[in-house]
């Protein structure tokens, strides 16, 4: 079907209004009275020009309540990531939801070999490729580390090969004020300029804090960089219940909210009105071993959780959904990836990451995963889409023609509706028995991996000739796949 | 070669009422009946047949296009010379004795008739004193019979007895369907045909008759 890109109607609330407003008045409380650490003479300096409440003894960094309010009262409510070809633009705060991969993972699953090997430049090339084909993945994360490169032209690679594979919006990582540096130019020479760029911002970066309640300098100055040069940006904190947050779930949102809430406070501190997310990447222990665990039952209702708290303040939200522990593209892939992006997606998180193509608690890729989890992710977008209910998709003219005992096929009116009301997959098995044993017996798996193989042969660099030779001239940085 | 470009557009949409006029007006200017069947009908049912194989359209959609052709061709037929039409063939269908359950033999119906067939439905729970009676009506060339249950699957050996017992279980072809059938059922009892699914008793069907 011709799924409404981004329609939402958001129907999961794991957290009722009472709740919501204890949490938020807990981490509220967080705020003023314990504070950010923040170990950098100069961003502490900073944010007591700008208004919050700053202990040098202890370098950390407090907002009350009035300085809090005003700063996110600033941060925009709704803002575009766009994408180059503008037919593939995030409107965020719009109540709609959006899907896109995780990233910087460093390796990849060899369906055929069952084994893992370190991810390459290549990788980055090949699953922005496979994001640009794939209609519900809207848009793309630089997805691995590239073990083939050298670190001083990381970023100005990994994110000039996603440009070259997708004209929908990257958005990645940085690790560096350098390689932030770099992108900038980078775009600004596809933009045509730094003007247009940030009109039209079509990448955007992601920091993250230091659960609990910790801010890196190197995170602050990229962070700064952003928000200086208009580029969207989130500083989104990833506690771990039970291990960097406490154990209990209500105790993990609210740590989250008070480090979710001072990533927009501090962005506005650099640059009033920052477009910046909200952002949300909540985890757990499995305590019986210390394992990490990203697919559980608990991640999926704190993420939806978190999606309520972000909402709390209209602030658009950089939610997390769709990861497993699971090593291979299995049952238990596709159930708790299944559970957790619909739950999120369900709660109205505008633009839900790590949502495609991730496995083994977010260490791995595989492309097959990312053509599966964009069939999951069709079917939450037809959730999310709901029953149609009109006067026409009523039906009752053409029952009444139809009649008792007679049937619906040749209708103009299936015709009609037939490519709207449903959700065809591409993956999924839905032949007889017989027909699927002459078929060879293919499935999810199988046919995922010939999809794969067809997107990758089918596909055509996004970036012009010209252009092209342009890039190539002013970053001789730049290298080949 | 007569250009029906008008024609094959309205078959390929589906849409009756013009396709019928366009073959209304060929007859009327004197077109050659042969070209408008040739360029006109079935070009455009090679069309559709390769949209619908590349999945561009649906089974509705197929559908649509084969009943317009039926139509157009009812137009053409008064205009044949005698022994020049051959009908594609009939089939008599129902759910063997014991079973009710008729949305496979339904959509088997459905599929046949779109692709050109006449279709006796007996419906459900037909006796197979039924079906031998019907099919000697109307010289049928097809028997089809559909199972769900795996009880009532014994009912169809006890349909093609009946057929041998009456002595013209040489002058039909039966085929069986449903879930619990299998070919290995199929050729036990001794059924010419067995189709897994709607799609497939089309084709059986046009082989059991040597159409394909």
């Amino acid at each position: 079907m011709k799924v409404n890109k981004g329609t939402s109607l958001p129907f999961y609330r794991p957290l009722n209004p009472a709740h919501i407003e204890k949490i938020d008045g807990a981490a509220r409380w967080i705020l003023e009275h314990i504070g950010i650490k923040i170990h950098d003479r100069h961003f502490l300096e900073l944010m007591d020009q700008g208004g919050a409440t700053v202990d040098s003894a202890t370098s950390t960094v407090r907002f009350s309540a009035e300085r809090l309010d005003k700063a996110l009262a600033e941060a925009p409510r709704k803002f575009i990531l766009h994408s180059r070809d503008g037919l593939n633009d995030i409107r965020l705060g719009e109540d709609r939801v959006y899907f896109t991969n995780g990233g910087r993972v460093f390796r990849a699953l060899d369906v055929n070999s069952g084994n893992y090997r370190l991810t390459t430049l290549e990788d980055v090339a090949n699953t922005a490729a496979l994001v640009n084909r794939l209609a519900h993945i809207n848009f793309y994360i630089i997805a691995c580390q590239a073990h083939d490169l050298e670190p001083e032209h990381y970023h100005l690679n990994d994110f000039y090969h996603a440009f070259n594979a997708t004209s929908k919006h990257v958005m990645g990582g940085c690790d560096s004020l350098v390689g932030v540096q770099q992108v900038w130019d980078l775009a600004a020479l596809m933009a045509g300029g730094e003007q247009q760029l940030k009109e039209r911002p079509f990448f955007s970066v992601i920091t993250n804090p230091i659960s609990p309640l910790t801010i890196e300098s190197n995170t602050l100055n990229i962070l700064g960089f952003c928000c200086s040069h208009g580029i969207p940006a989130t500083c989104a904190p990833a506690p771990i219940c039970g291990a960097t947050a406490p154990a209990t779930l209500a105790g993990a949102l609210t740590q989250m909210h008070a480090e979710a809430l001072a990533g927009v406070a501090i962005a506005q501190i650099f640059a009033p009105g920052s477009k910046v997310l909200y952002g949300a990447v909540l985890t757990a222990m499995d305590l019986r071993t210390m394992d990490f665990t990203m697919g559980s039952v608990e991640m999926a209702m704190m993420n939806a959780a978190a999606v309520q708290l972000a909402k709390r303040y209209d602030l658009p939200i950089y939610a997390s959904a769709g990861v497993t522990e699971s090593k291979r593209p299995d049952v238990q892939a596709g159930s708790e990836k299944s559970f957790s992006n619909l739950m999120v997606a369900m709660a109205g998180g505008d633009c839900v990451h790590l949502a495609a193509g991730m496995l083994d608690s977010g260490n791995s890729i595989s492309y097959e995963q990312y053509v599966i989890d964009n069939e999951i992710l069709g079917m939450v977008q037809r959730i999310l889409a709901g029953i149609n209910v009109t006067e026409e998709t009523l039906a009752l003219s053409v029952i009444q023609k139809v009649g008792p005992g007679g049937n619906y096929v040749m209708e103009d009116h299936t015709i009609d509706h037939m490519m709207d009301e449903f959700f065809y997959p591409d993956l999924c098995e839905r032949h007889l028995f017989d027909i699927w044993v002459q078929q060879g017996r293919p499935n999810m798996l199988s046919r995922a991996t010939a999809m794969v193989e067809n997107i990758l042969e089918a596909h055509k660099d996004c970036l012009d000739p010209q252009l092209n030779s342009r890039i190539r001239s002013a970053f001789p940085g730049i290298k080949d796949v | 070669m007569a250009e029906f470009n008008a024609l094959t557009e309205s078959v390929i949409k589906g849409d009756i009422k013009s396709a019928v006029a366009e073959t209304q007006k060929a007859l009327e200017t004197g077109q050659d009946i042969q070209s408008i069947i040739d360029d006109g009908l079935i070009r455009a049912m090679d069309d559709v047949g390769e949209r619908f194989s590349k999945g561009q359209i649906f089974v509705p959609q197929m559908l649509r296009s084969a009943k317009t052709m039926q139509e157009c061709m009812k137009l053409i037929q008064p205009h044949f010379k005698e022994g020049d039409v051959k009908a594609k063939g009939k089939v008599v269908i129902g759910t063997v004795k014991g079973d009710l359950h008729d949305i496979g033999k339904n959509l088997v119906s459905m599929m046949l008739e779109g692709a050109g067939f006449t279709i006796i439905d007996l419906g459900v729970d037909v006796n197979p004193e039924a079906f031998v009676e019907k099919v000697k009506e109307t010289e049928a060339d097809i028997m089809g019979m559909s199972a769900l249950l795996s009880t009532t699957m014994p009912a169809m050996r006890h349909t093609i007895d009946a057929l041998k017992e009456a002595g013209i279980r040489d002058q039909v072809k039966v085929m069986i369907g449903g879930a619990p059938v299998t070919d290995d059922f199929a050729r036990e009892i001794k059924a010419d045909a067995y189709a897994p699914d709607a799609g497939s008793a089309v084709i059986q069907t046009k082989k059991l008759l040597g159409l394909s």
